[in-house]
């Protein structure tokens, strides 16, 4: 064993002690280093750093003005004045080193907030992690379908047959967003969010009760739990409003509660956004619980130190005994993870938000590199007007280290000069940022912000200054004296690959943009089967509610407005159709879906009748009637549907009409077989058609007539296609931020080519002007500048196609109705990128090949 | 001019310098002192006196030769000054009175 003591300890005792005092303390530690080894040498080597420990004490420091002489001190304060001055001297050169620098870094700050803020979302809750929801897995002949409806009887079951679970927590989903009427004295107070949770809800979940007591909030039929603001705006006060009776009302059910509690309004970063809570026992008693419908959601709560497996080891199966050839299976799924994990496919979980979240974080890490690579270009680039500075230091005895300690200070210098000015744009360009990504991030002091970037900052300055650092001291000093020094093969190509892989970069970025842009385009435009513009939706409310025929009728009279109906249904997302059978049938349930609709619902959307007739007032027992899609009728293989039977939830229906299949669902999803049943009793949006002109005038006297018919309300409606686009906001959100950065990595790119045009032309100037004399002309010389450039970038855009026919391609996949990708947007891109290239060296060489060569061949 | 204090463990080491005469440095007081005292001491406590007693002017020190032990580091040697003696004895005067006062009665 080695008999000396920790290397460590002795370097840093040596540091800190005063020269005076060393040997003495160093001797002495030694001394009883030794002396205690021959007993035992590990407790010695531990002894003798506990002693240098010790030793540390403000009499065996070093005074601060020996720190200021110190070695190290030299070294960094000339290192800062070496790097100012050359920042002084090339400004053109620090300037683009600066400004790529800067926006790579702002870009990739931008992303770093907008992912944290992303992997934050609903992670708030105290207990998040053992928080889980239950999803249902419903086999269906064409896959496993994924969600989270399960039956409303499911909690307790749980809570009393798995000892696993700790608590749990029915509900409804809280997507359904389901919006009441309020009053309060008889008076109507707009509307709020409400939704139905189980009493421990509060206990599960971290949204804090102000006021009230978690064991008993939700305990009564007919309480309510009302949040912070909704509290302000029905009673101006938070005082005082427990024990108050607020009346709340849809069209299915209304009843007066008691304020039992207030709670905190929701944080931005939970998905849940609701203004009041209502016990589920009142669900459960006004809508029914049985093992059948799966008219709830469950929050499970398990114990400590439980592992999620076990509990679906015996969820998959726990169907079976309660409901007979039950094709519903449960498993959980960690709450949390509904945000970014949301996404299942045939059962299985496959992606979400997530992959934004992976593709954000690319981009950024894409868009850092492209900025690295800058200051690396540059740097080698320049290296020849530095080969002096080196060679002059070696041959005084500068070592390798002490000179790539040099150029990677500069070029942490610079990182963090070019993090300051990234934080200005930060702050800058957040509001901006805010609005298109529709998130409310805040730009404020918070350690581990403070601490990742200062770590992309340092890993910034380290991977820019890398190349360079080791480049320029590998230098053997004689030659770079001599002048003897040429630039490598391999340093050229090292240059050429780094512009080469901006560029690729910067062509795939364009090319994805171009592909989300037309796939956009592409939606927007696509004919869903009917009009969409010129509808408006409405909420039945009111006497509206009462009386919607009559509404009905009224509205069809007021000049501008052609036609009126309602849907139960969210019209872009027809939901499932359930037990559905007729004779012939095949195999099972064929994924049917449906719309309950009132009268008029296809003349009023403008649905295309290819068979039979729409609902009509003229025929007696509408209810029963059915009509069905093209898509359905072909699956259900009758030759002439119309007239045909079949059985609806164990009703016999009668199809009257067939209609050309329309888009019920998002373009994400196939348009499958679906049918309309006359069922106007829950309508819930009520759709009016619209003449094209004269819009503003006719939604003037329809809110006239609206007030005039339904007191204490507004008329709010809402457009169609503005519903239509909410649809693929995710989708719009990302085109636009890819519009943003595809543009910095261009711009990035750019800097570095036009920084390297120039210092080539420079470095050429001798060449030129001799041509010049020589007799060659403007043309000739552009073109022998650019050929270099224009090779670098083809090879660029050769490498970046096909890589972007991957990315775009693999993006397409999320949609069922997409475009098919042309040649031309991958030519176009190309032809995009060279363009932008050669505008940038052009800039450069036109005005070196402009040269008067009397000018530049003069000093020699 | 003001009488220089010294604490309980500076005059231990005062002492024990003394009596070591011409041959006291770190290790060796270390060594002695835990002997004496029945009890770990640490190295940097002793350094730390040692540099007190030299700024009171109680000892004075020189530096002994380079040689192979002890990683080719000089030892500091110590020896108590007039100052340090004059004061050693005072000390020692002051307690001795002190305690010859104490009254012959049991303690038990």
């Amino acid at each position: 064993m080695d008999s000396q003591p920790s290397k460590w300890a002795l370097k840093f005792l040596r540091w800190f002690c005063r020269e005076d005092y060393l040997d003495e303390i160093e001797g002495d530690l030694i001394e009883l280093f030794e002396k205690r080894f021959a007993a035992s040498p590990k407790t010695a080597r531990r002894r003798f750093t506990w002693d240098v420990v010790k030793s540390f004490r403000l009499r065996n420091l070093k005074s601060i003005n020996s720190f200021k002489n110190s070695n190290i001190m030299n070294i960094i304060r000339h290192t800062l004045l070496l790097a100012f001055r050359n920042f002084r001297k090339y400004k053109s050169a620090f300037l683009i080193n600066l400004i790529g620098l800067s926006t790579g870094l702002a870009c990739t700050l931008l992303i770093y907030l907008w992912v944290n803020d992303e992997l934050n979302v609903d992670k708030f809750h105290v207990k998040n992690d053992r928080l889980y929801q239950v999803m249902t897995n419903n086999v269906r002949p064409d896959g496993i379908v994924t969600w989270n409806g399960t039956s409303a009887l499911l909690p307790d079951a749980l809570l009393e047959e798995l000892p696993e679970v700790e608590m749990t927590a029915g509900g409804t989903d809280p997507d359904w967003q389901m919006s009441y009427d309020l009053f309060v004295n008889e008076e109507r107070k707009g509307s709020g969010i409400g939704k139905f949770v189980d009493e421990n809800y509060f206990k599960m979940f971290s949204y804090a009760l102000l006021q009230g007591n978690p064991e008993e909030v939700l305990t009564d039929i007919s309480s309510v739990v009302i949040s912070e603001r909704l509290a302000l705006r029905l009673f101006n006060r938070t005082e005082n409003v427990v024990g108050q009776t607020i009346v709340w009302k849809d069209i299915n059910l209304q009843n007066a509660a008691k304020i039992t509690g207030i709670f905190k309004d929701p944080p931005a970063n939970s998905t849940d956004q609701f203004d009041f809570v209502l016990p589920f026992s009142l669900y459960k008693y006004a809508f029914g619980a049985d093992w059948k419908s799966p008219n709830a959601v469950t929050y499970v709560l398990l114990q400590d130190g439980t592992s999620p497996d076990a509990v679906n080891a015996k969820l998959a199966n726990f169907m079976d005994d309660k409901v007979e050839e039950s094709d519903a299976s449960y498993f959980l799924h960690a709450y949390a993870d509904n945000y970014l994990y949301g996404q299942f496919e045939n059962g299985v979980q496959a992606g979400g938000r997530i992959e934004y979240v992976r593709l954000f974080s690319i981009i950024a890490l894409f868009i850092l590199v492209i900025s690295c690579v800058n200051f690396m270009n540059l740097s080698t680039a320049r290296a020849s007007r530095r080969l002096k500075e080196v060679g002059v230091k070696k041959a005084v005895g500068a070592s390798r280290s002490a000179l790539i300690t040099q150029y990677l200070g500069e070029s942490i210098l610079m990182a963090f000069i070019a993090l300051l000015v990234a934080i200005g744009l930060v702050v800058l360009f957040l509001p901006q940022f805010n609005v298109i990504t529709g998130k409310d991030i805040l730009f404020h002091y918070e350690p581990t912000l403070v601490i990742t970037a200062l770590s992309i900052t340092l890993f910034t300055g380290l991977v820019s200054g890398s190349y360079p650092a080791l480049y320029l001291s590998g230098f053997n000093a004689i030659a770079v004296l001599k002048g003897q020094l040429k630039g490598s093969i391999g340093e050229l190509w090292v240059r050429k690959g780094l512009v080469v892989f901006q560029f690729a970069s910067s062509v795939i970025l364009i090319v994805v943009v171009l592909v989300v842009y037309q796939q956009m385009e592409f939606v927007q435009n696509k004919n869903l089967g009917y009009e969409k513009d010129n509808v408006l939706l409405m909420k039945r409310e009111g006497k509206a509610a009462e009386g919607m025929d009559a509404f009905l009728d009224g509205i069809r009279n007021i000049p501008g407005i052609i036609n009126g109906s309602a849907i139960t249904n969210d019209i872009f997302n027809a939901p499932g159709a359930g037990d559905f059978q007729w004779e012939g049938q095949i195999d099972g349930n064929t994924g049917f879906s449906r719309f309950l609709v009132h009268y008029d619902f296809v003349e009023t959307l403008g649905l295309e009748l290819v068979a039979g007739r729409s609902f009509s007032r003229e025929f007696a027992q509408e209810e029963s009637q059915i009509i069905l899609n093209e898509t359905a009728a072909e699956i259900m293989g009758f030759d002439d549907p119309v007239g045909k039977s079949a059985k609806l939830w164990g009703n016999d229906v009668r199809i009257v009409g067939v209609i050309k299949d329309f888009h019920f669902k998002s373009l994400h999803e196939r348009m499958g077989p679906m049918f309309l049943l006359l069922d106007s009793q829950w309508s819930s949006t009520m759709v009016i058609r619209v003449q094209s002109g004269g819009l503003r005038q006719t939604l003037d006297r329809l809110e006239a007539f609206y007030a005039e018919f339904n007191p204490g309300y507004f008329a709010d409606y809402k457009f169609l296609d503005q519903e239509f686009q909410t649809l693929y906001e995710a989708e719009t959100r990302v085109a636009k931020l890819s519009r943003y950065f595809a543009g910095f990595a261009v711009l990035i790119s750019c800097l570095g080519l036009f920084g390297l045009a120039a210092f080539t032309a420079e470095r050429r100037m001798k060449e030129i002007g001799i041509r010049k004399i020589l007799g060659s002309g403007l043309l000739s010389i552009v073109r022998l500048l650019s050929r270099d450039f224009t090779q670098t970038v083809i090879l660029a855009i050769i490498i970046a196609l096909p890589t972007a026919f991957f990315i775009s391609k693999n993006w397409l996949d999320n949609f069922e109705y997409r475009i098919t990708l042309e040649w031309w947007t991958f030519a176009g891109a190309g032809a995009l990128g060279l363009l932008i290239a050669w505008f940038t060296v052009s800039l450069q060489i036109f005005k070196a090949a402009r040269v008067n060569p009397a000018l530049c061949l003069r000093d020699e | 001019m003001k009488e220089q204090s010294l604490g309980e463990f500076e005059e231990l080491v005062l002492l024990m310098v003394a009596a070591l005469h011409d041959e006291a440095y770190g290790v060796v007081i270390l060594e002695n002192l835990e002997e004496h005292l029945g009890k770990k001491v640490n190295i940097s406590g002793i350094h730390v006196s040692l540099k007190r007693l030299e700024d009171k002017g109680f000892v004075k020190s020189r530096e002994g030769g380079i040689t192979k032990q002890r990683g080719g580091r000089r030892k500091k040697f110590y020896v108590i000054t007039a100052l340090g003696k004059k004061r050693l004895d005072s000390q020692y005067a002051v307690r001795t009175s002190l305690y010859q006062k104490i009254p012959e009665i049991s303690f038990s």
